[in-house]
């Protein structure tokens, strides 16, 4: 044994470890997760909305003042698609249903998004919260939960964003609100069943403090499933918000698919199909790719098939 | 109770150790007043049937019991921890017997009374265990590096300092990285200049400790196992890597609970003798709990035999193989198959083990046993000794036992 001093010492080697080894890990889930057919699907589907949703400025150019507002060309209502500037054709009021399935991918992102990162954080805290200190905090915490979960997700979310008023953004906080229930059931469940693991009382044995056996040996551990259903709810929550869009809880206007499905609607008895079939049809595409991708990650996160 | 020069001889003494359950049909006496020593650098064997209690008692001495419903209705677990021997610095003089490290206080200290904080300290540096089944003893989330390294930083980051040649009085990120007290955002100081460099030498001298002490398990390639998962590795490797990093800090008890149960046999018996040769050149005490009277009579040199709650015999691996004296002690050596059993003759202990819920004042063995008295069934005869260090709890060698307070203190719940 040597002392390790400035000069004898190899960093790259130490980096090279770490680096490897994180790889390794990630690689071995990319693989399992490309292996499966329709998980692959899935991701390609993703890929092209999220490019979309990147993209969109250069796609179609933004309306001004604002980009997630619809155009208006009152010069041109009711047109079937293959008409030249709107080749996806224009809503009773003129609205360009390309510009919508274009922009409405950056509002369902930043939806699912918001709705999702924000409810995983909390939905994770309060279950470990619960799993971990037991007794009458889990208790209280456990009941709150039920009385979430005893009313339906839509109907709640319904409640809560018509007393906020319609808007986008009560959508995201009435959907919020709805959903961390179930990651905070999801997170209980790991965390108490986790904790009772012989390499939890292992870690106690070599004097490990609580935070760092929660921070090591529970929490990534216990996050697969929860990731798993973040994945599958970045489809579902895309499909209530549009769901609450279209019965009119949403601003009029807004480039969103579930409110172009609504100005859409009172066409299809008169034939003009498109302004409802495209916008639905990308909310079908949207919460199907992220089912299927969700399903094929809850395969290839299965710490029982790892290494094989 | 122990005279002086007695006392100084034992590293840990348990003093009529009680732990019980609150189930839904009473409470459940898992450990009932169970007293025994043990000595510096021996390996005490505790035998026992399953839910004999013998894991519950192996599991006190670090607090590992589940609290609920797991009660500690009584007892003293006293511990003497030893540092490295002042006189020759850990390389083994006279004045240590050769063991190169001496009991730090002249005082032991309650393993049950202790603060948290203190027991933490305790865990891993001084006691350490090795569990039954290495497969579930390893997080799977973790490289097997990263998880020896634990050991190191909470109980060695001096030593790691100073071998990353960085001064003792470190502060901030880096010397929380070295005692893993992480904070938040530490990770990103940790990764930019100019802590950067700091870290890297830090792992670079963990990584070495982490290897030396693989290394000594005998593991093949312990810098290319570092990388690996538990999930990558054999069981037998698996349990070499937790008796790696059970040893890492030269402890001066480790709890082995049946540590060969869930191996084949071959790597059994490579397993027993790495853990009788890393402890006889450390003069670690063991206490090695099995339910494998063969096993036991190989490695240890003192056996307790445990039946229902209580230890029934107690004396020198020689003196209890050799001449049993309790009848249960007797009727597991008469349940042992050798090459002589007749095919479909295997012997067997008649009845079945008591219930645990409140039992009465009355030998726990009454009514299974093929010398039962009267006096069997209305007194709960003492550990007595019989001849020297052999002591045995029955009124067939105690016939005046029964005078012997029946069953002290019973905790009535």
């Amino acid at each position: 044994m040597s002392e390790i001093t400035d000069s004898n010492f190899d960093k790259t080697a130490v980096r090279d470890t770490a680096f490897r080894v994180r790889m390794r890990r990630f690689f071995g889930v990319l693989q399992r997760l490309t292996s499966n057919p329709t998980t692959v699907v899935g991701l390609v589907l993703i890929a092209l909305m999220l490019a979309m949703a990147i993209f969109a400025p250069w796609i179609t150019e933004a309306n001004t003042p604002d980009a997630y507002q619809m155009p208006r060309d009152w010069g041109a209502v009711r047109k079937p698609p293959g008409t030249p500037g709107h080749w996806l054709g224009t809503t009773n009021e003129g609205g360009d249903v390309f510009y919508g399935v274009i922009w409405g991918s950056r509002t369902s992102l930043q939806l699912s998004l918001y709705v999702v990162g924000s409810t995983m954080v909390i939905g994770t805290i309060i279950g470990s919260v619960a799993g971990l200190v037991g007794g009458w905090v889990d208790e209280v915490l456990m009941r709150i939960v039920d009385v979430f979960l005893s009313i339906p997700e839509l109907i709640f979310a319904l409640a809560i964003a018509a007393v906020l008023g319609p808007s986008f953004t009560n959508i995201i906080i009435a959907l919020a609100m709805v959903i961390w229930v179930k990651y905070a059931r999801i997170m209980r469940a790991q965390v108490i069943q986790i904790k009772q693991n012989d390499y939890v009382d292992a870690a106690r044995v070599i004097g490990d403090s609580k935070l760092n056996i929660y921070l090591k040996d529970i929490l990534p551990n216990a996050v697969t499933p929860v990731t798993v259903q973040a994945t599958l709810d970045m489809g579902n929550v895309v499909l209530i918000g549009a769901t609450l869009s279209f019965i009119g809880l949403s601003e009029a206007g807004i480039a969103e698919w579930g409110v172009l499905v609504s100005e859409g609607q009172a066409g299809i008895a008169s034939g003009r199909w498109w302004a409802s079939t495209f916008p639905g049809l990308m909310i079908f595409l949207w919460a199907l790719a992220f089912n299927l991708v969700g399903d094929g990650l809850r395969d290839a996160l299965d710490p029982r098939i790892e290494g094989r | 109770m122990l005279d002086a020069t007695q006392a100084s001889k034992n590293v840990a003494s348990v003093r009529d150790l009680k732990v019980h359950f609150q189930s839904k049909r009473g409470v459940v006496h898992a450990v009932d007043g169970v007293s025994f020593d043990i000595r510096d650098g021996e390996t005490l064997g505790l035998v026992g049937e399953t839910g004999c209690g013998k894991s519950v008692t192996g599991r006190s001495f670090l607090r590992l019991l589940p609290v609920p419903p797991g009660i500690l209705a009584g007892g003293v677990v006293s511990f003497r921890p030893h540092g490295p021997c002042a006189v020759c610095e850990g390389a083994g003089c006279a004045d240590c017997t050769n063991t190169g490290r001496r009991a730090s206080g002249d005082q032991p200290i309650d393993l049950l009374s202790i603060s948290s904080e203190n027991m933490r300290r305790i865990r891993g540096d001084r006691i350490a265990m090795i569990f039954q089944d290495p497969g579930k003893a390893l997080n799977p989330t973790l490289t097997i590096g990263a998880q020896m390294s634990e050991v190191f930083l909470q109980h060695r980051s001096a030593e790691l300092l100073e071998r990353a040649s960085l001064p003792p009085d470190t502060s901030g990120a880096v010397r929380r990285f070295a005692a893993q007290e992480p904070r938040f955002g530490d990770g990103l100081i940790l990764k930019f200049p100019p802590k950067r460099g700091q870290r890297a030498k830090l792992q670079v001298a963990l990584n070495q400790m982490v290897t030396e002490a693989l290394a000594e398990t005998q593991v093949p390639n312990p810098v290319k196992l570092m990388d690996r998962f538990p999930h990558e590795l054999s069981g037998g490797m698996r349990q070499r890597v937790m008796i790696a990093q059970a040893l890492a800090c030269n402890p001066d008890l480790l709890i082995a609970d049946e540590p060969t149960t869930a191996l084949d046999v071959t790597v059994e018996a490579r397993i027993l003798e790495l853990i009788r040769a890393l402890q006889q050149r450390r003069k670690t005490s063991v206490l090695y709990i099995s339910h494998d009277l063969s096993l036991v009579r190989r490695i240890c040199d003192r056996v307790a035999v445990m039946y229902a709650g209580r230890i029934v015999e107690i004396g020198t691996t020689e003196d209890v193989f050799a001449n049993p004296r309790h009848p249960y002690t007797r009727g597991l050596m008469a349940a042992v198959p050798t090459a002589g059993t007749a095919r479909g003759k295997l012997a067997a202990i008649r009845g079945t083990v008591p219930e645990l819920v409140d039992p009465p004042s009355a030998c726990r063995f009454a009514g299974r046993c093929p010398y039962e008295t009267a006096a069997c069934r209305r007194n709960d005869p003492s550990l007595l000794p019989v001849a020297g260090d052999h002591s045995v709890a029955c009124f067939i060698d105690h016939p005046t036992g029964s005078q012997v307070a029946p069953s002290f203190e019973r905790v009535t719940e």
